[in-house]
């Protein structure tokens, strides 16, 4: 077999093994890229509640129960944090709970997953470290192969369109490296 | 067999993810834990130290991760821990958890132009509303630059 073909064929068959993380990564791209506009892993949730005056003693586990029950609210409590002497907070599950004392005014803060983006970020970023970086750095390298090879593959009647596109693709983030840097 | 295949793979795309992310950045490893009322009181004896603290995490960045507030051990008061953007990333889910924090503390005053900067940011981040003119002078600053922390119960 040819160099060429052999060219073609570990092109293509790598190509096929990149096709999984080069979704996450075009994917989670684009999501991480906008993350001064929204948060790319979770989304906040925020709504508010009108309980009356809370009476009772702040520090007292009752007084948040009571609260709870006030907004009928049935999770778990979690913790409890008075960020002022007329303020109360509450941990229950996912969501936190912010209650002034003296109005009873409710804000509910709740962060919700996005399961699908949540998990690719995750691996985009590289959070699970480990084992994983060594994958991500294989994938790197395997996309490095992908563009030689591609390269490679060119014949002689697609040179010169395959040489500008190429041209184009390598001018353009110099481009923009001339314009920002 | 690919029944299988497909749903292994949704299985692993939809598990929650807190199963792996207890421990971020370096992790901790010191044997002592400090107080926070103890860092806020007298926070010079402090700066460029390496601390460890530990409290409820009582706020998280909603945009980025890169920063939480722990409940001190007097009421109304906070520490913020800053991390650098991307290098750690605390969960918005982590509010509430109990979390043991090292890093080195950090003071800075700030002008009333930087303070009014700082909360507007802030503001801007949680989505809540600020008005400038609640600020009437400069103040100090006291955080924690985070290196590893570890989070109970995500």
């Amino acid at each position: 077999m040819s160099w060429r073909n052999w060219n073609q064929l570990l092109h293509r068959d790598i190509g096929f093994l990149c096709v999984g993380l080069t979704i996450v990564y075009a994917v989670s791209g684009v999501a991480v890229n906008h993350i001064h506009q929204w948060n790319p892993s979770y989304s906040a949730e925020r709504s508010t509640a009108n309980i009356g005056p809370v009476a009772g003693d702040p520090e007292d586990l009752r007084t948040a129960q009571n609260i709870l029950e006030r907004l009928g609210d049935e999770g778990k409590l979690e913790s409890r944090f008075r960020p002022a002497p007329d303020q109360l907070q509450l941990f229950v599950d996912r969501r936190s709970i912010l209650v002034e004392l003296s109005s009873g005014q409710v804000v509910y803060d709740r962060a919700v997953p996005r399961p699908l983006l949540r998990a690719m970020n995750f691996l985009h970023l590289n959070h699970p470290k480990k084992a994983w970086t060594w994958l991500a750095d294989l994938y790197a390298v395997a996309l490095g192969f992908l563009a030689v090879s591609g390269l490679l593959m060119l014949r002689q009647k697609n040179l010169q369109r395959g040489l500008l596109l190429t041209a184009i693709g390598i001018l353009t983030p110099l481009a923009f490296l001339w314009l920002y840097l | 067999m690919k029944n299988m295949l497909i749903l292994s793979l949704l299985i692993l795309l939809l598990t929650p993810l807190s199963v792996f992310a207890k421990t971020f950045g370096k992790g901790v490893s010191l044997k002592e834990t400090t107080a926070i009322s103890a860092i806020l009181d007298q926070p010079e004896r402090y700066v460029g130290k390496t601390v460890q603290v530990r409290g409820t995490i009582v706020e998280v960045c909603a945009k980025r991760g890169c920063w939480m507030d722990l409940a001190g051990d007097r009421p109304f008061e906070k520490l913020q821990i800053k991390v650098t953007d991307g290098e750690i990333v605390f969960p918005l889910e982590a509010r509430g958890k109990t979390a043991t924090v090292e890093g080195v503390i950090e003071v800075n005053e700030l002008t009333r132009e930087q303070v009014i900067e700082k909360r507007k940011h802030h503001a801007e981040e949680q989505g809540i509303a600020f008005e400038p003119k609640s600020v009437t002078k400069g103040e100090k600053s006291i955080r924690i630059r985070g290196l590893g922390a570890e989070i109970s119960g995500i």
